[in-house]
């Protein structure tokens, strides 16, 4: 079993977050982006291209894997690719799509880490003071 | 960070490695050699000692191209960010500033394409972006494990009295029951004044060492509190 797991509800693919990514994520924005996965949407590269595809993860670090992607490049030319990977700092918009909660996608993520954060806590994994507790 | 060398093919932390595979690079064919994802660079030798070697914080993004209408082989597409000149090849592209270089890996086993593709994003994620303003990345919550990250950022140890306002109500229970027992066996040292030990008592008369080869055995079970 694998505690360090956070699980896509949407696409079958494991993410494996380290404890500080999550921290990272939970402090930033990208949270939202992480939540977008299962989402199809449009990226667009600081280069003037960008790539419309399915989100299949996206890391604490901002990079960005697609699935299924029609690549515009910066000189209109298209392209279709199968899987895409586009570094976290080559981003410089994500579009949110219009039927998705922003609120509540960051919730539910926050809440993600929070879990797996507590899972780790309990009983499972050193705790820093072995004092007992109330 | 883009390099051009006659570099030797990387031996560690080679996360896959492609034989049979020609690059194109800026449209230019290379012939035919042999593609290596190693954690630290991108390398690809043609087996003659040519070939170069990217830096991952230089490239933009890769990709799997499987469409044939845009590309005649389905091949892993890089582009690095910035301009990987070879010498021989003519970079003679008239007035256009050139800040990106597309370079396809086209191998001969296309089954290998996945993996190429999943080596490359593992390796890639091994290299943040450095420039990342984003610099509040601090480890808070109970979550933080000292021992994995051992080093000064983080104020985990306090050795004045500054730090018993940090304190937290368990933590404050802990020193109190640390000096506690500390105490408690400071105590069991001025009972010891009655046994015959080879030592001279007067060499502990300041009362905080504790000699616990002296102790007999069981002298300090009490001490033992529940762990």
């Amino acid at each position: 079993m694998e505690p360090e797991a956070v699980e896509s509800a949407t696409v079958g693919v494991e993410v494996v977050n380290s404890i500080r990514e999550r921290t990272i994520a939970e402090n930033s924005m990208v949270v939202l982006l992480q939540g977008l996965q299962g989402e199809v949407t449009t990226v667009d590269l600081r280069d003037e291209s960008s790539a419309r595809g399915l989100v299949l993860n996206v890391d604490a670090f901002m990079n960005i894997r697609l699935k299924d992607v029609l690549f515009l490049d910066r000189r209109g030319q298209t392209a279709q690719l199968q899987d895409l990977f586009i570094t976290g700092r080559n981003v410089r918009y994500v579009h949110i799509p219009d039927h998705v909660d922003i609120m509540k996608t960051m919730e539910s993520q926050l809440a993600k880490i929070h879990r797996v954060r507590n899972f780790a806590g309990e009983g499972g994994g050193r705790k820093e003071f072995g004092g007992r507790k109330k | 960070m883009v390099l051009v060398r006659n570099l030797r093919p990387p031996t560690e932390g080679v996360r896959h490695e492609e034989a049979n595979t020609t690059a194109v690079l800026s449209g230019q064919q290379l012939g035919c050699g042999t593609l290596y994802v190693a954690e630290t660079r991108l390398s690809w030798f043609d087996g003659s000692g040519m070939g170069f070697s990217l830096e991952y914080p230089s490239i933009s993004l890769h990709a799997i191209s499987r469409d044939v209408s845009a590309y005649p082989e389905e091949h892993l597409y890089v582009m690095v960010n910035g301009k990987l000149d070879l010498g021989f090849l003519d970079s003679s592209n008239g007035d256009e500033e050139e800040v990106i270089t597309e370079i396809r890996f086209v191998p001969r086993d296309k089954a290998s394409l996945e993996s190429m593709f999943s080596a490359m994003c593992e390796c890639q994620a091994l290299h943040p972006d450095p420039d990342d303003e984003d610099s509040d990345n601090d480890f808070e919550g109970e979550e933080y494990n000292v021992e994995e990250y051992g080093h000064a950022d983080v104020p985990t140890f306090y050795t004045c009295d500054e730090g018993l306002s940090s304190l937290t109500q368990e933590g404050q229970a802990t020193l109190e029951r640390l000096e506690g027992m500390l105490a408690q066996s400071v105590a069991q040292q001025y009972h010891m004044a009655g046994v015959r030990t080879e030592e001279t008592k007067a060499e502990f008369e300041d009362g905080m060492e504790v000699d616990a080869a002296v102790a007999e055995a069981g002298q300090f079970e009490d001490a033992d509190v529940e762990h």
